[in-house]
C-alpha cells in the first residue's frame, strides 16, 4: 500500500486532469468536469487495493515492486484507452478486474509453479492448438485484415497472446530438464528449436509476423542464460536480419511495412500514413505533452492499441514515456533479480523469460512507433487495448510473485549471475537508445515534423481558437470565424474573392490568404511571445487570431467581379504609385464556403475555378510585349529622334481591337497590338537591351506579395535569330499581375512598385499596425521622361490615360486579349494601373474592361 | 481559472508519477547494491587439499564463492573423469561456509550421503566429488 501510493496519486491526477480538459479546451468560465473517468479510475482503485491486500496478507516475501508497477501501468492504460474510446476504455477495465481475478485464484494455489513444469507440452500444445484454430475459424474484429481472433459470443481471443506465456514457460520448463553436461549443445536445443521453428510457422503462416520475430528473439535470450553461451545474443541480430531479409522478398506484407519504413515521407496519404502521423504525434507532445485530453491522438489511426505509445507521447511528452520505459525496465530488472534468487532452475528460466518478454515486447512496438524499426503489430505491454494481452501480462506478473515467493537462501554462483547481469545491461542499452530515438523526434526534430503538410493539428486550433477577420479596405468584412469555442467555423462574406482569400478546410487544406497570412490570421505573428507560450502550455493552443486589412475596395471588386462575368479571364487593379492592389478578379471563381458538395467537380472542371488567375495564372505575352520594346527605345532615343521604321501589316484582331480608328498607321499598329508592328518593332531592336528592360520590370522574377504567386518565367534565348527571338518572347508566361505591375511603371514615372495586398493587421490591443510587406521598395523601371514618352505615345484621345491591347500570335494557339492602361502624369487623383486577361480573342472588351475600370473613379467608385 | 487548475493538476500528475519511479528505483538500487556489501565482510580462509592419482593439491581461498570441476574455469580444478566439467560450489554466507553440489552427474558426498541441497560445511570435513576425496580446513577469524 505506501509503495502504490504516489502510483494511485498519479492516476488521480491524471484522472481529474481528463476530467476538466474539456472545459479547458472550451475555455469555459464555469468548469463541467466530465464525470466518467470516476467510473474507470475507481474500479481501479479498488480492484488494485484488494490486489495488494491479498498479495501482502497471503505471499510472504513476494517482490514489492512487481504489483505496483502493473497496476499503475494498467491503470495507466485503461484511462487512456478510456480518453481514446469510452467504450473500449471500459472493456479495458472489464479485462484489468478479470485478470485480477485469474490472480487472485492462482495467487496460493499449491504447486502452481509446479504443475506448470510438469505439463509443459501440455500448455504449448494448448497454445498451439489455439492459433491452429484461428485457420478455420479465425475472425477478425475489425473485419479486416489477418484473422488472429478466436470469438467466443462477445468476446475476442488472441491466442498469440498467451502463446507467448506458453513458449516461455515450455521452455523453461524443457531447459531446467534438459541441461545434462554429458548433451552436445545440439542436443539440448534440438527439440526445443523444431517446436519453434513450428510456432514460428504457424504464426508467419497468419501472418501475425510481430509475434514470430519475438519468438526469435525470446528464444535466443533464453539460449544464452540457459546455455550460458554468450554468443546466442550475437547470433539473434544476425539471425532476425537474415529471417528480414528473406522475408523481404517472400512476403508482400513484409515488403511494404520495410518500405515504408525506409522510407515513411514518400507515401504519407497511403500506407506510411500512421507512421507518419505517429511521429508528428510524438512531436506534438514534445517534453512535457498537450497535456491529458487537450492533444488530437485520434489522428493516428489504431491509437488505442498499436499506436498507444504515440497518444502517450502527444499527451504527457517525453517526461510520460520516458517513466514509461523506465517502468518496464525496473519491473524488468526485478524480474532477473528475482530470476537470480530463484530456489529452482526452472523459476530462474521462467523468472528471466517473463522479463525478456515485458522488455522486448516494449521494444518492439515503441521502436515501431518511433520508426526506429519496422512496425511489428505487438501490443504494449500493460497499455495497449486488449484483453488477451492484458490478462497474459497479469497472469505473467503472478507467475514472476510466485517464483519471488520462494527464494533460494543462496545467490547464483559468479558465472551464473553474470549471463544475468549481462541481459540485463542489453536491455538498459536498447532502453536507452529507443529514449534517445524518441527525444530526437520529441525535442530536435519536433519543429521540422510539427510544421509538415500532414500535420493536421491547425484545423483543431481552428476549432477551438478564433482566426482573425478579414477586412476590405473600406473596412467591410471579406472573411470571418462564426461560433463559439469547440465550433468555429469559416465563413467568407463575399463569396467571390474565394480565389484570393481561400479556404482553410481541415479535409482540403488551406489556400490563398489564409495559408500566406497563416502566422497572423492564427495569432503566432504579431502577439506577445510569452503569452502565446503560457496559452500554449495552458490551452495547447494558439492565442486567438489577428485580425487583417487588405487594399482590396470592395466596391471596385464587385464592380470589376460584374465585368468580368461570363468571361475567362482575370483583373488586376492597382494603385501606379503604392503598388496597393484594389481589385483581383477573376472568372470562373468558386465558392469557399461550399467545398463539401462541390469538391469532385470542381477539381474536375477544365476551366480551373481553384485557381487565381490574376496571380496563379501564367498567359503568353504575346503582343503587349511590344511595351518592353518601346521601354526600350524610349530609354535609348534622344528626345528629337523617332522608332525606327517598323512594317504595320494590319491583322484581323488588332483591326477588330482598333475598330471604329482603323487607320493604317505605325503608333496604333503597336498601340492595338498587331502583330507584325511589334514584331518588327522587336526585331529592330537588340535582344539582350530587351531582356534587360524586362528584368527592370519585374517580369522574370515574382512580385512579392502575400499570397501564393506562379513561379517566374525564365528569360527568352537572346542568342536566336530575330525572328526566333520575338516568337519567343510573345511566349514568355507571365501573369496578369506581373504585367498589371509593368503598367504602373509606365504610370508612375518609370518606377516599379511593389504590390503591396495586405494593409495593416490589429494587434492584440487593439490598434491598426502597417503590415510590414516583405516586398522591396520601388525601383527606377526605366527613366522618367521614357514612362513620360511611352504615357504620350499610348494616350487616348485627350484624356489624362494611356493603354495598349495585345493578342496572343495565332501560332500560339488559344486565343487571349491583354489590356494593359493606366492613368497619365496629368491626371489629378489617384494613379491607377490595371491589366485585363481574357482567354479569348476578343481585345474589344478587354479595352471596355480596362477603360470602364480606369474612369470607375470619375464615376464617383473612388478607392 | 479551470485552466490554472489543470495546469496545477498536470504538474501535481508528474511529480505523482516520477516519485513512483524515484522510490521504485531507490530500492531497486538498494537491493542491488546490498549483495556487494554483504561480500564485503571478512571471510575466514578456506583450505581445500586433495590427492588425485597422487597428485597432492592444496589451496587457500578468501573470495565468497569457490567454485569445483573439471575445467579450467573452476576455482579448484579436479581433473578426474567421475568429476562433472562444473561440480559443485562453496559460498560464505550468513557467517558459515556453504557447500552446494551443481547438479552434477556422479553426486557429491558428505559421511556416506548424497549432497542434495546446501549443507553447511566445517573444519575437519571430508566431501566427496565424485570418487575425490576433498579435505577442508576453515581457520577461524581472530
Amino acid at each position: 500500500m505506501p509503495l502504490l501510493l504516489p502510483g494511485i496519486l498519479f492516476l488521480a491526477f491524471y484522472t481529474a486532469a481528463l476530467m476538466l480538459a474539456p472545459s479547458v479546451r472550451q475555455h469555459l468560465q464555469q468548469a463541467q468536469p466530465d464525470w466518467q473517468y470516476l467510473l474507470p479510475f475507481f474500479v481501479w482503485l479498488a480492484v488494485s487495493l484488494v490486489m495488494q491486500r491479498r498479495i501482502n496478507r497471503g505471499m510472504t516475501n513476494a517482490d514489492p515492486w512487481v504489483f505496483p508497477i502493473v497496476a499503475v501501468l494498467s491503470g495507466w492504460g485503461v484511462l487512456t484507452i478510456w480518453r481514446l474510446s469510452p467504450s473500449l476504455g471500459a472493456k479495458q477495465i472489464m479485462w484489468y478486474s478479470f485478470g485480477c481475478a485469474l490472480m487472485l485464484i492462482a495467487l496460493n494455489r499449491r504447486d502452481f509453479i509446479g504443475n506448470l513444469r510438469r505439463y509443459k507440452y501440455l500448455w504449448l500444445f494448448l497454445g498451439l492448438l489455439l492459433i491452429g484454430l484461428t485457420f478455420f475459424i479465425g475472425v477478425n474484429p475489425a473485419d479486416a485484415g489477418p484473422k488472429l481472433w478466436l470469438r467466443f459470443f462477445n468476446f475476442y481471443l488472441q491466442p498469440s497472446e498467451p502463446l507467448k506465456l506458453l513458449m516461455i514457460i515450455y521452455l523453461a520448463a524443457y531447459f531446467a530438464d534438459q541441461i545434462r553436461p554429458q548433451l552436445s549443445l545440439m542436443q539440448t536445443i534440438l527439440p526445443s528449436l523444431l517446436l519453434i521453428i513450428l510456432a514460428g510457422l504457424l504464426l508467419v503462416a497468419q501472418r501475425d509476423l510481430g509475434t514470430a520475430s519475438l519468438f526469435v528473439a525470446l528464444y535466443a535470450l533464453m539460449l544464452t542464460v540457459t546455455t550460458q553461451r554468450r554468443r546466442f545474443i550475437f547470433i539473434l541480430p544476425g539471425l532476425g536480419l537474415l529471417l528480414a531479409v528473406a522475408a523481404y522478398f517472400a512476403s508482400d506484407l513484409v515488403r511494404t511495412r520495410i518500405d515504408i519504413w525506409l522510407n515513411p515521407w514518400l507515401e504519407t496519404s497511403g500506407a506510411s500514413y500512421q507512421l507518419v502521423q505517429a511521429q508528428i504525434a510524438i512531436a506534438a507532445g514534445g517534453l512535457a505533452g498537450t497535456g491529458p485530453g487537450l492533444g488530437s491522438p485520434a489522428f493516428v489511426p489504431v491509437a488505442v492499441s498499436d499506436f498507444i505509445f504515440s497518444a502517450i507521447a502527444e499527451e504527457g511528452g517525453l517526461l510520460f514515456t520516458s517513466a514509461y520505459m523506465l517502468l518496464i525496465l525496473i519491473l524488468a530488472i526485478r524480474g532477473l533479480s528475482i530470476a537470480q534468487n530463484s530456489k529452482t532452475s526452472f523459476g530462474r528460466y521462467l523468472a528471466f523469460g517473463i522479463s525478456a518478454y515485458y522488455s522486448l515486447q516494449s521494444l518492439f512496438i515503441i521502436g515501431g512507433n518511433l520508426s526506429l524499426l519496422p512496425l511489428t503489430g505487438v501490443t504494449m505491454p500493460f497499455m495497449s487495448y486488449g484483453g488477451s494481452s492484458l490478462v497474459t501480462n497479469l497472469i505473467a506478473a503472478l507467475l514472476l510473485l510466485r517464483i519471488s515467493t520462494e527464494p533460494s537462501a543462496f545467490t547464483l554462483y559468479e558465472k551464473g549471475r553474470k549471463s544475468y547481469r549481462w541481459v540485463a545491461g542489453a536491455f538498459i542499452l536498447l532502453f536507452g537508445v529507443v529514449l534517445a530515438a524518441n527525444t530526437a523526434l520529441a525535442y530536435f526534430r519536433q519543429r521540422d515534423l510539427l510544421a509538415r503538410p500532414e500535420n493536421p493539428r491547425w484545423a483543431v486550433y481552428d476549432r477551438f481558437s478564433p482566426r482573425g477577420q478579414i477586412f476590405a479596405q473600406d473596412g467591410e468584412i471579406l472573411a470571418a470565424t462564426k461560433g463559439s469555442s469547440g465550433a468555429y467555423t469559416r465563413q467568407v462574406v463575399y463569396p467571390p474573392l474565394s480565389n484570393v482569400i481561400g479556404y482553410a478546410s481541415p479535409i482540403y487544406g488551406q489556400t490563398g490568404l489564409e495559408t500566406s497570412l497563416y502566422d497572423v490570421l492564427r495569432g503566432y505573428a504579431g502577439t506577445d511571445y510569452k503569452e502565446l507560450w503560457w496559452h500554449e502550455r495552458f490551452f495547447n493552443q494558439p492565442l486567438p487570431g489577428l485580425d487583417i486589412r487588405l487594399n482590396l475596395d470592395l466596391i471596385l471588386q464587385q464592380h470589376a467581379d460584374g465585368l468580368l462575368n461570363g468571361h475567362k479571364g482575370a483583373i488586376v487593379l492597382l494603385n501606379a504609385a503604392t503598388g496597393e492592389v484594389y481589385v483581383l478578379s477573376t472568372y470562373p471563381s468558386f465558392d469557399a464556403n461550399r467545398l463539401d458538395g462541390n469538391w469532385p467537380e470542381l477539381m474536375a472542371r477544365v476551366d480551373a475555378p481553384l485557381l487565381s488567375r490574376p496571380t496563379q495564372g501564367l498567359y503568353p505575352l504575346g503582343s503587349v510585349g511590344g511595351l518592353i520594346a518601346l521601354a526600350d527605345q524610349f530609354t535609348r532615343l534622344e528626345p528629337s529622334q523617332n522608332l525606327p521604321e517598323i512594317n504595320n501589316i494590319l491583322d484581323n484582331d488588332c483591326r477588330q481591337a482598333m475598330a471604329a480608328s482603323a487607320r493604317n498607321d505605325s503608333r496604333l499598329a503597336l498601340k492595338y497590338g498587331c502583330l507584325d508592328a511589334v514584331r518588327g518593332l522587336v526585331q529592330a531592336d537588340d535582344p539582350a537591351a530587351i531582356l534587360e528592360q524586362a528584368r527592370a520590370l519585374g517580369l522574370f522574377t515574382a512580385p512579392g506579395v502575400a499570397i501564393q504567386t506562379a513561379a517566374p518565367s525564365q528569360p527568352a534565348d537572346p542568342s536566336l535569330d530575330p525572328a526566333g527571338f520575338a516568337q519567343a518572347l510573345a511566349d514568355t508566361k507571365l501573369s496578369p499581375l506581373q504585367l498589371a505591375l509593368m503598367a504602373a511603371a509606365v504610370s508612375n514615372n518609370g518606377q516599379l512598385p511593389s504590390a503591396q495586398l495586405v494593409n495593416a493587421y490589429r494587434d492584440p490591443a487593439g490598434n491598426w499596425r502597417p503590415f510590414e510587406a516583405d516586398a522591396a521598395l520601388p525601383s527606377q523601371a526605366m527613366p522618367a521622361p521614357a514612362a513620360q514618352r511611352i504615357q504620350d505615345y499610348l494616350q487616348t484621345g485627350n484624356e489624362s490615360l494611356w493603354f495598349t491591347t495585345g493578342q496572343n500570335s495565332a501560332l500560339a494557339g488559344d486565343g487571349l486579349a491583354w489590356y494593359l492602361g493606366g492613368t497619365t502624369s496629368a491626371w489629378h487623383g489617384t494613379p491607377l494601373a490595371v491589366a485585363v486577361l481574357l482567354e479569348e480573342a476578343d481585345s474589344r472588351l478587354a479595352q471596355t474592361i480596362g477603360y470602364n475600370l480606369l474612369t470607375a473613379p470619375t464615376r464617383g467608385l473612388l478607392p | 481559472m479551470t485552466e490554472t487548475l489543470n495546469f496545477a493538476l498536470r504538474v501535481a500528475m508528474l511529480i505523482a508519477l516520477y516519485a513512483f519511479l524515484a522510490f521504485a528505483v531507490v530500492t531497486l538500487w538498494r537491493s542491488v547494491a546490498r549483495p556487494s556489501s554483504a561480500e564485503n565482510q571478512a571471510i575466514p580462509p578456506i583450505t581445500l587439499t586433495t590427492d588425485i592419482d597422487e597428485n597432492p593439491k592444496e589451496a587457500v581461498f578468501v573470495s565468497a564463492e569457490v567454485l569445483l570441476g573439471r575445467e579450467a574455469h573452476n576455482d579448484f580444478t579436479l581433473e578426474h573423469p567421475t568429476v562433472s566439467s562444473r561440480h559443485a560450489r562453496l559460498q560464505y554466507r550468513q557467517n558459515q561456509w556453504w557447500f552446494e553440489d551443481l547438479q552434477s552427474t556422479n553426486g557429491s558426498y558428505l559421511d556416506n550421503l548424497r549432497i542434495e541441497e546446501p549443507i553447511v560445511v566445517k573444519d575437519g570435513d571430508t566431501i566427496y566429488c565424485g570418487e575425490v576425496a576433498i579435505h577442508i580446513k576453515i581457520k577461524p577469524l581472530s
